[in-house]
């Protein structure tokens, strides 16, 4: 077919770009305050909701993982069906439902074929309506939950966040453990499952979204008949603190025994979702670490063969946010990593990047945001997260052309204002004898035996 | 490409009831004997490229995790690509790239918005049409693979369970070995082994190449043709013959872990993935363990309150595959006990104890499963060139669902009794050190 001899040497040109836009999706609030959206999608027979309600462990209290523990016991029995029931209806169906939280929000989902999905909607409404909280089911998922905190600890990773969020968020609610501790779980029970849910799960605070073969008025007709008597509004009374960030570098080993890895956390606290220049953080951020090129995974993994990935993020909350650089090094690679690590930082505030790494990061994020819309349930997640964190409905609209406004200057600002090499907390889950001397060099080193 | 007479076949006139729109595949082979396979869907603008090479850790021999190291090196750098630019070049797209290897095949694909398809083709074809592998990658690499083995299983809880039970499962086949491999041995590996690695398997005739997502499919053909159709045929070589012994008795064993939840691993060897006591096999799996009325789930975290989680799995390969069952148990709880209750529960299948509804369940689910399967263009791709590398048959994604719905209740019970029996598994019990 071809006649002449291909010239490997020479990279062909792209072609001309085709346009993406954000798809457009239905969404109207109800009397009572429920959001209804709806993202239509006819490609496959399948229907899925999601519901969220604005409210999640961040409002604890004293009472760590009461807001994880609610939202599972829901699906856990309900007014005229118990635990087993409901999970039998749902499996039968070939559907799925599940229910959980994070700090800011409540989540319950579920999906089945478009043909079931009237009758997988009445059950989902059930167990978000008219839950039952038995202490049978609470005693039950009480010891699941204990176990699983305590499988949890077994997780390099997971020691190494708990250590960092501790000391990152101090007073904040952000600091304590998402699923409470086994004292905590120990001690839940039926009255103050009820009061969280009676005091946070109201229809001004909840959104329904509806991904899939559905049209806008059969949803809005089924929120209107299962939902429409539900009442009562969402009210905080909590004072939200800001937190200040750690002056000092100061390194923390959890041991995890046996180790033959540290997972490592190293950051500081950051800022909430909601800002201006959340934009050219993000961009700093993907250059930094946030992409398999970035400069941390190259210096980390292909200059030096310390790790199979490093990566690192903000992790924007509703009222704070922390960054972190996280990775696993052998025992002995430590100390080097965090090294490294910290120049990249350092060298992020220090110099505006080049030009090529500034085209290229654009062209990545770019290019790489269709993939990001490639399903319903995908635009679905970022239409949802807009809504939790109060960000303008344009966002997406305007993402691109956003991105490409961002300048050199703009990166430094970000870098210059939100990393602070010297103020990093250095936390690890690992092997303290291993390590500990060599982590000296970076500050006070804190050995701890276990974290809640 | 396998010819194995045990592989079912069905079509959707078999099944009336059931309305699955058949995705438009289109497929063209080149004179060098490679395949590529077509599929266009307008969604987003994007494309993805899979890259499919028949060789995976079976086929490692003495070279302990050549295969997954191999995967590695592969974007290290090509004759025209120099180290180091196979990825920026495609981030410089918007494109991202990643791969996979298991025992029997190695899968690499790109995802570029469309208008950069050729180049997504000029990248991974120059890796397959010319060697640029140093000996300062391989090293840099071979570091890397130790950190991932690190990672994925030395330092993960359980994590050495896959090594573990496959030791025990096979005594001669190129299914005993580890993907990730050795690393003493794996650090021992020369450049000259890597060079004779791709030499044998990275051939146009051991590879397929799918395409899905937005793009003009004869324009792809004449690129496939373009970037792949001057690459010489590789030579010939002969596969091993899988020649493995009979398990008859159980191989019970202890591993020593740190972790705080004991856990109960049980692992029988079961037919090809494609078999008709596969697909039978599956849909026991789904009914012992999905979702939480399932038969496991039911009695050993539910009623009798022994597990903290409960799974089962077919893990399908082109030779065998692996049926497992795992328990994690919940603090203070026995593991004989555990596994006297998983006994029980696979004493019933066997003597034919299962509701018609159990089926019905399953069915519903998988009909939800494959409508999930086609919708991201990087899964379709991974398919339509696994599909046709080791069953010839791209168009299975159209059909596998009728290989499920065909399953009758007689049919698991068989399948069960022939294979899952106590004589025929490896038991592996993990406690805190």
């Amino acid at each position: 077919m071809i006649a002449e001899k291909l010239d490997r040497s020479i990279r062909p040109l792209p072609g001309a770009p085709k346009d993406i836009k954000f798809p457009g999706y239905f969404e109207t609030t109800l009397p009572n305050g429920i959001t209804v959206i709806v993202i239509k999608d006819e490609k496959f027979p399948i229907v899925s909701s999601r519901f969220v309600f604005k409210a999640g462990a961040f409002l604890d209290g004293d009472n760590f993982g009461i807001s994880s523990f609610t939202s599972e016991m829901l699906t856990k029995g309900t007014a005229n069906k118990s635990a087993l029931e409901i999970a039998e209806l749902i499996d039968y169906h070939g559907a799925f439902l599940s229910s959980g939280c994070d700090f800011d929000a409540t989540f319950v989902s579920c999906y089945s074929l478009k043909k079931y999905f009237e009758k997988i909607f009445d059950i989902t409404s059930e167990v978000i309506l008219q839950p039952a909280f038995s202490d049978d089911e609470i005693n039950r998922l009480r010891e699941q939950k204990i176990n699983s905190i305590i499988s949890y600890k077994d997780e390099g990773d997971y020691l190494a966040a708990r250590v960092f969020k501790k000391n990152v968020y101090a007073k904040l609610p952000y600091s304590k453990p998402l699923d409470g501790t086994e004292d905590t779980v120990s001690n839940f029970n039926r009255n103050d499952i009820n009061n969280f849910y009676n005091s946070y799960y109201k229809p001004d605070n909840l959104i329904i979204a509806f991904v899939g073969d559905i049209s806008e008025a059969q949803a809005v007709k089924l929120v209107e008949e299962k939902f429409g008597q539900f009442s009562g509004n969402y009210i905080y009374n909590g004072n939200i603190e800001e937190e200040k960030i750690n002056e000092t570098k100061k390194v923390y080993i959890v041991n995890k025994s046996g180790a033959v890895q540290s997972s490592l956390k190293v950051g500081h606290l950051a800022f909430k979702r909601n800002i201006p220049d959340y934009i050219p953080a993000s961009v700093m951020n993907t250059l930094l670490g946030g992409s398999f090129t970035s400069r941390i995974n190259k210096n980390l993994r292909e200059v030096n063969g310390f790790t199979y990935g490093a990566r690192s993020y903000f992790d924007w909350k509703k009222h704070s946010g922390d960054f972190a650089v996280e990775t696993e090094v052998g025992n002995s690679f430590t100390a080097p990593a965090v090294k490294e690590i910290l120049f990249e930082v350092d060298k992020m505030r220090n110099e505006l990047v080049s030009d090529e790494e500034l085209t290229s990061v654009k062209n990545y994020l770019a290019g790489n945001f269709p993939l990001q819309l490639e399903t319903p349930n995908a635009i679905a997640s970022k239409v949802i997260s807009l809504k939790i964190y109060d960000i303008d409905n344009d966002y997406y609209n305007t993402y691109i052309s956003k991105v490409n406004d961002v300048t050199k200057q703009d990166i430094n600002d970000a870098a210059v204002k939100y990393l602070h090499p010297e103020k990093m907390t250095i936390a690890i889950g690992g092997n303290p004898e291993a390590i500990k001397d060599d982590m000296k060099q970076f500050g006070d080193v804190e050995v701890l035996e276990g974290i809640d | 490409m396998q010819s194995n007479s045990n592989i079912i076949r069905y079509k959707s006139e078999d099944f009336p009831g059931i309305v699955e729109k058949a995705l438009d595949i289109e497929e063209i082979q080149l004179s060098n004997g490679m395949h590529a396979v077509f599929y266009k869907t307008d969604k987003i603008p994007s494309v993805c490229l899979n890259t499919i090479y028949h060789v995976g850790a079976k086929d490692d021999g003495e070279k302990s995790g050549i295969a997954h190291l191999f995967e590695h090196l592969m974007f290290e750098g090509s004759p025209n690509v120099p180290h180091g630019k196979f990825d920026s070049i495609l981030h410089n797209l918007g494109g991202e790239s990643n791969a996979y290897t298991s025992w029997d095949v190695t899968s690499y694909y790109i995802t570029v918005p469309s208008n950069s398809l050729e180049i997504a083709m000029w990248l991974d074809s120059d890796r397959l049409a010319g060697f640029g592998i140093t000996k300062e990658m391989l090293e840099i690499q071979k570091g890397v693979v130790s950190e991932e083995r690190n990672y994925i299983i030395e330092n993960t809880p359980y994590g050495s369970v896959e090594d573990e039970s496959s030791l025990r499962l096979f005594k001669n086949s190129g299914y005993r070995n580890s993907i990730l491999g050795n690393i003493s041995l794996l650090k021992k590996l020369t450049p000259d082994d890597i060079r004779n690695h791709y030499d044998k398997y990275y051939a146009p005739n051991n590879a397929v190449i799918a395409l899905a997502g937005s793009f003009d499919i004869e324009h792809a053909k004449k690129l496939v043709e373009k970037y792949y159709g001057g690459i010489p045929v590789g030579k010939p070589f002969t596969r091993n013959e899988f020649n493995e012994y009979d398990i008859k008795e159980e191989i019970k064993d202890t591993i020593y872990d740190n972790i705080q939840l004991p856990a109960k691993f049980i692992y029988y060897r079961v037919p090809a993935q494609g078999t008709k006591d596969y697909y039978a096999l599956q849909i026991l799996s789904s009914i012992l363990s999905k979702g939480e009325s399932s038969l496991l789930n039911k009695k050993l975290v539910y009623d009798l309150s022994l597990a903290n989680e409960v799974d089962t799995s077919v893990t399908g390969m082109e030779q065998t595959s692996i049926f497992g069952v795992s328990a994690i148990s919940l603090k203070g709880r026995n593991l004989d006990i555990i596994g006297a209750a998983i006994d029980e529960t696979m004493d019933e299948i066997h003597s034919g104890n299962i509701k018609d509804e159990e089926i019905e369940k399953v069915k519903n689910k998988i009909e939800t499963r494959t409508a999930f399967k086609k919708s991201s263009i990087v899964t379709l791709a991974e398919n339509l060139s696994f599909d046709k590398l080791i069953f010839g048959d791209a168009g299975r994604i159209n059909t596998e669902i009728f290989n499920f719905l065909s399953i009758t209740k007689q049919d698991i019970i068989e399948a069960a009794n022939k294979y899952l029996n106590k004589n025929q598994r490896v038991v592996l019990d993990y406690l805190p050190k």
